[in-house]
């Protein structure tokens, strides 16, 4: 376990240090936001620990921050903010600083350290996440999508599903299928987080399904850059072969032989409008017509479903 | 150098960590990351005129720890697949590093022309994914780079062989240190994990006859570093035109009407991407 320590006052407490190693907990500790962001760029701790306005550069906090969410293999790396009790009287504004926990300065060692590991436990707790995408899992989903049905706003309900993705699987093996979910992963997730930031969820059903939830004037936009960003980089996972070909032969499920098109995605979406659902069983129901009819299109699609329902 | 002397250099261009980028550039990404406004898409476009951020970029999607070693080839599937945040990361942590030389500036204009031509020529010759041999252009010097950063003192020895011997660069390289930096820009892309699609045309820019699965991306890259260095945009440290490799040539199977048509198209667009560089240069006198 590697626990970055990003601030001077922190950085430098032997104490904080040895009662750590003892505990078999690895410490880096960094002064420089450049050099912080260098090591989550190359080599990310499972930990940051850093102090409110380090560097004495304002908004250098809030950028290692953002560089912390942005990275992609340990999404749930958990941050403690050491603030002063000047801020603590003014109030910290815990929207921006989106952290798990804080302590006061000057640092108290053996309270940073009990802090350390219920950060560490309660992250355990909350685990349901894909082992591949490191997204949220089931359980996560259902809650995600209960939310914004009671929420009494207006949100799209959006399931992704890799077409053709078992003929992918026979024809490049399943290594290279577990790098297409990976990448689909991906481009969900910096699409949302370009387009949709603000209330919305991402979750990864198990296999080639996803499901996604932002704003309703949002949807339309997010499918879009979803759909054209697959296009270009679906071509980096296919053989220029089979790119040239625009399809290939693969045995179908009764073992004849089928001719396959190339990857592409589906998405269906369910507007959750106001009272219209009253169970998160209610939107999967729906989701799945829609899902029948937009899988008939040939290529890319996402298809909004604007029926009205009662 | 002994074989020793190597050994030494490849394991310090493993570490390699600062390449030099224009600060130019690295502040106009800054203006930019700090506008909410700005998509990655428009961030890409000013990365993608920079052979030393394009490089870093790659290295980072390919790395085993962003989950695609050895597949992503195109600049913008990088771009989409590290997404916004990532990028600001890289370009604030890249803020820090050395400032460029005018001799490295020339060098950018280089990999930048070559770029330019490398694209044109793959839409012509109607190449699957003519974006990844652009950026495969735009990379193809990353050996000299890595030469001058890692090895200044026989670095300063190549440049005045060129000069007083009047040897290429490459001649000098071969002579001083017994090794191109084509290969060590092999050496340097295959311990980043980059794909072949990349590895190739860059370790056999020079001697395309020698690449095996990426013979057309090879032989593009080779001919248009050789159309840019014959048109007199930037230069790579000397003054000479490297031959051209019969083979290559044949490839492509382009004829003299051809050739005409892609001067021109090539020109307009070099004279585009001379405007960039122009905003660049005199943002970069301004610095100072």
């Amino acid at each position: 376990m590697r626990i970055l320590f990003v601030g001077k006052q922190i950085a430098s407490s032997p104490e904080i240090k040895i009662v750590l190693e003892t505990k078999g907990y690895q410490l880096i500790t960094r002064e420089k936001l450049h050099s912080a962001i260098s090591l989550f760029l190359d080599d990310p701790p499972d930990m940051l620990v850093m102090e409110k306005g380090f560097d004495n550069n304002q908004g250098s906090d809030t950028d290692l921050m953002n560089s912390v969410k942005a990275c992609q293999q340990k999404v749930n790396i958990p941050v403690i903010l050491a603030v002063t009790q000047e801020d603590i009287k003014k109030g910290v504004d815990w929207k921006t600083y989106s952290v798990d926990d804080f302590f006061t300065l000057p640092p108290v060692p053996h309270l940073v350290v009990n802090r350390i590991e219920l950060a560490l436990a309660r992250m355990v707790r909350v685990f349901d996440n894909n082992p591949l995408s490191k997204l949220p899992g089931n359980t996560s989903i259902l809650q995600a999508i209960q939310r914004s049905i009671e929420s009494g706003e207006k949100y799209a309900v959006c399931y992704i599903d890799i077409d053709n993705f078992k003929p992918y699987n026979d024809r490049y093996g399943f290594s290279q299928g577990d790098d297409v979910i990976l990448m689909v992963a991906r481009i969900t997730v910096n699409a949302v987080d370009e387009l949709a930031r603000k209330d919305s969820f991402i979750g990864h059903v198990g296999g080639d399904d996803f499901v996604f939830i932002v704003r309703e004037e949002s949807v339309q936009s997010v499918c879009e850059r979803i759909l054209d960003n697959f296009e270009v980089v679906k071509k980096m996972f296919l053989s220029s072969d089979d790119l040239e070909a625009g399809c290939y032969n693969e045995k179908d499920r009764q073992g004849r032989e089928t001719t396959f098109g190339l990857l592409s995605l589906s998405i269906a979406v369910v507007l959750t409008e106001i009272d219209k659902f009253a169970h998160s069983g209610e939107v999967a129901t729906v989701a799945s017509q829609v899902k029948h009819y937009v899988k008939e299109k040939e290529g890319s699609n996402y298809l909004i479903d604007r029926r009205a329902y009662r | 150098m002994d074989e020793k002397q190597i050994a030494e250099f490849r394991r310090a261009l493993r570490e390699a960590k600062s390449l030099p980028t224009l600060p130019a550039i690295i502040s106009k990404l800054t203006r930019m990351a700090e506008d909410p406004e700005t998509t990655s898409e428009q961030m890409g476009k000013v990365i993608s005129k920079d052979h030393i951020l394009a490089i870093k970029l790659l290295k980072l999607v390919n790395s085993a720890f962003y989950g695609f070693p050895q597949k992503i080839s195109s600049l913008s599937s990088a771009i989409i697949l590290l997404g916004f945040n990532v990028i600001k990361s890289l370009i604030i942590s890249s803020s820090i590093f050395e400032l460029m030389e005018e001799q490295d500036v020339e060098l950018w204009e280089h990999s930048l022309g070559c770029a330019v031509i490398c694209s044109v020529l793959a839409k012509r010759l109607d190449v699957n994914d003519p974006e990844e041999i652009s950026t495969a252009g735009l990379v193809h010097d990353i050996g000299k780079v890595a030469i001058k950063m890692e090895l200044p003192h026989q670095f300063k020895k190549i440049l005045s062989a060129t000069e007083k011997e009047e040897l290429s660069v490459l001649g000098a390289e071969e002579k001083i240190l017994g090794i191109s930096h084509a290969e060590v820009g092999g050496w340097l892309s295959k311990s980043w994990n980059l794909p072949s699609k990349l590895v190739e045309p860059i370790t056999c820019h020079h001697e395309p006859a020698k690449a095996k699965d990426e013979k057309l991306a090879t032989a593009i890259v080779h001919f248009s570093d050789i159309l840019v260095r014959g048109m007199g945009y930037g230069h790579g440290a000397d003054i000479w035109v490297p031959p051209m490799s019969k083979q290559a040539w044949d490839m492509l199977g382009l004829t003299a009407d051809d050739l005409d048509e892609i001067i021109e198209e090539v020109e307009e667009k070099l004279w585009d991407v001379k405007g960039f560089s122009l905003e660049i240069t005199q943002e970069e006198m301004k610095q100072e």
